[in-house]
């Protein structure tokens, strides 16, 4: 199995003011191509900033990152920018889709910006439609977010970090604003991306029939990885 | 597809409707002030040509171009000078400029004699004869249609005078208002006086050696060649070209500083969603250029807005109050340039700040 991710004794401190908080405190992890892993812990544990750090939209204190063999955190800004758009996608808690275009105008953003400059115009329609088909959001392409339930925003999301195909999906709690019918529904699609594409998806939650779905279960708390679950072949 | 930048300004009809607004302001002060000071210019150019006296005469301190109200110099200089050699006519005139009738622009009224005025510069009337007398003025043909006025009607001068049309000619000279030199003399109680004397030559070839004759047989005054005249006459109003390049840079100014706040209060609406882009893997050029892209797009609409309006405005001034519009290519190129520029500059600090915006900071802003 291929190593996609590769975090090395991981520290970040926060300054406020003249305090120094330690929000993570050396955290290693390994994520192999296909996992589904899931993140859980106490708020305030540092997943969030984990995810961040791994997502290249925050630097570490000290340690190390690699994504599919490129490192992050030597990488200078430019470049950190430059990897996150083609290896990683993110889900979020609050959908965060752009309320003025449409379900597929935000999947084409979200495919302007990574083709860059060399990029197809216009996207890849038939990866578009496969996506969408997956997601069951084909008869929604048209609807501006606002129009979308939130297990269909959450989907849109989800449509929207696949649809690049990145080695890897960082999702944090994206079932958080969901109900529980909805939350199954969007657990269901990350699944099948896990299954369909070999996807790579490392999931943060406080859920844990959510984590249940997951290959691997880690536990954090208090800026460390308390409990290194073990993977599961599923 | 519906772009970001196409749905950021459908989804803010109002907000890019004032920026367009504001770019649009801009390009209207370029195009009116510059198409009115070109209109009036070349008005005066065209009817300033008409005339056919190679010389104006005048005292040295007396005339500023063709626009003076003095009525200083003594009308016995036109005798002087056809008792030169080679001078075939020698015409006296006063020129009064005054608000006009509208009390919006100026407007000229010429005191001359009308038969010898004529026959210099070969004009007729169409309607009416020459004015006799002291409330009788002839006019052109332009301002008896401007003003839809023919022989019979009234016009008002000089404040509350009230003056008779009793002729009408072509084609335009000068000023398009004429009367009597000795009812001009009387109105402006300036018997005997006048404010430059036309000279026509009896060979129109030899103005400059005839000016330096002039010169030596009545020394003391001031002799100009017409040909001059009629090609300073832009530059003879003083620092209009100053005044036109500061309202360029006004209107820029204007453009540019509303596009701006325009641009600046979108970012910061749309801090969260900078956050997105960015996530999305959007690079620092991209976001930039989206922003930028945004506010071209509301300048192309203002610039656009702004033509219409200084075309649309220009016409209803010219019709209400007769003032002459000409506009110019390039100044209508400097226009679209100031509106194209000036927003795209004013966009330029907003979105390299929001291109600098910390990722994880604008994902959580509220």
């Amino acid at each position: 199995m291929r190593t996609i991710l590769q975090a090395e004794n991981l520290t970040k401190v926060y300054r406020v003011g003249s305090v120094d908080v330690p929000a993570l405190r050396g955290v290693s992890l390994d994520v192999e191509e296909g996992e589904y892993l899931a993140i859980m812990g106490p708020s305030g544990c540092g997943k969030s900033t984990m995810l961040h750090l791994l997502g290249g939209l925050l630097t570490p204190t000290t340690g190390s990152i690699h994504i599919d063999g490129e490192d992050l955190t030597a990488a200078t800004d430019a470049k950190r920018t430059d990897i996150r758009r083609r290896k990683i996608g993110f889900v979020f808690q609050r959908f965060n889709l752009f309320p003025t275009l449409t379900a597929e105008g935000n999947l084409k953003l979200a495919e302007s910006i990574h083709g860059g400059r060399d990029g197809k115009k216009g996207g890849d329609p038939e990866r578009r439609r496969e996506v969408l088909r997956l997601l069951q959001l084909e008869d929604k392409m048209h609807h501006k977010p606002l129009e979308l339930s939130g297990g269909e925003q959450q989907r849109v999301a989800l449509a929207r970090a696949v649809v690049n195909r990145p080695a890897l999906i960082l999702a944090d709690e994206p079932t958080g604003n969901l109900d529980t019918e909805n939350s199954a529904i969007v657990l269901n699609m990350f699944q099948e991306m896990n299954y369909r594409f070999n996807q790579t998806i490392i999931m943060i939650t406080h859920n844990p029939e959510a984590a249940a779905m997951c290959r691997r279960i880690i536990q954090m708390r208090d800026g460390q990885i308390v409990a290194p679950g073990p993977r599961v072949q599923i | 597809m519906e772009s970001l930048v196409t749905a950021n300004v459908r989804q803010r009809p109002v907000r890019a409707l004032v920026s367009a607004a504001g770019v649009a302001l801009g390009v209207c002060l370029v195009m009116l002030f510059t198409g009115l000071a070109r209109g009036l210019s070349n008005d005066l150019e065209r009817r300033s040509q008409n005339l056919k006296a190679e010389i104006v005469f005048t005292r040295d301190a007396g005339s500023t171009q063709l626009m003076s109200n003095a009525a200083n110099l003594p009308v016995k200089y036109a005798e002087e000078l056809l008792k030169i050699d080679g001078v075939a006519m020698a015409v006296p005139d006063i020129r009064y400029v005054s608000q006009g009738g509208k009390g919006f622009g100026f407007e000229q009224v010429e005191g001359v004699d009308w038969e010898q005025f004529a026959a210099m510069n070969g004009m007729s009337l169409v309607a009416g004869r020459g004015p006799q007398g002291l409330d009788e003025v002839v006019i052109d043909e332009t301002k008896a249609r401007n003003n839809k006025l023919s022989v019979g009607n009234e016009l008002k001068l000089f404040g509350n005078q009230t003056y008779r049309v009793v002729g009408v000619y072509t084609p335009e000279a000068g000023p398009r208002v004429k009367m009597s030199l000795a009812a001009m003399q009387d109105a402006l109680q300036a018997p005997n006086k006048c404010t430059w004397v036309y000279v026509k030559l009896k060979d129109p070839g030899r103005a400059v050696e005839m000016a330096r004759k002039i010169d030596e047989a009545l020394p003391g005054n001031k002799i100009q060649l017409t040909r001059d005249i009629i090609t300073n006459i832009e530059k003879s109003i003083p620092y209009l070209g100053v005044f036109l390049r500061t309202l360029v840079g006004l209107s820029a100014l204007v453009s540019g500083l509303v596009v701006m706040l325009a641009m600046y209060t979108t970012i910061t609406e749309r801090t969260r969603e900078i956050g997105i882009l960015k996530a999305l893997g959007a690079s620092r050029g991209f976001i930039v250029g989206e922003i930028v892209k945004e506010a071209v797009l509301i300048s192309v609409i203002g610039v656009a807005a702004g033509f219409a309006v200084s075309f649309l405005a220009g016409y209803v001034i010219q019709r209400a109050y007769a003032l002459p519009f000409e506009y110019s290519w390039l100044w209508g190129l400097t226009a679209a340039l100031i509106g194209l520029l000036g927003g795209a500059l004013g966009a330029l600090y907003p979105a390299v700040r929001a291109a600098n915006l910390d990722a994880v900071s604008a994902l959580a802003y509220e």
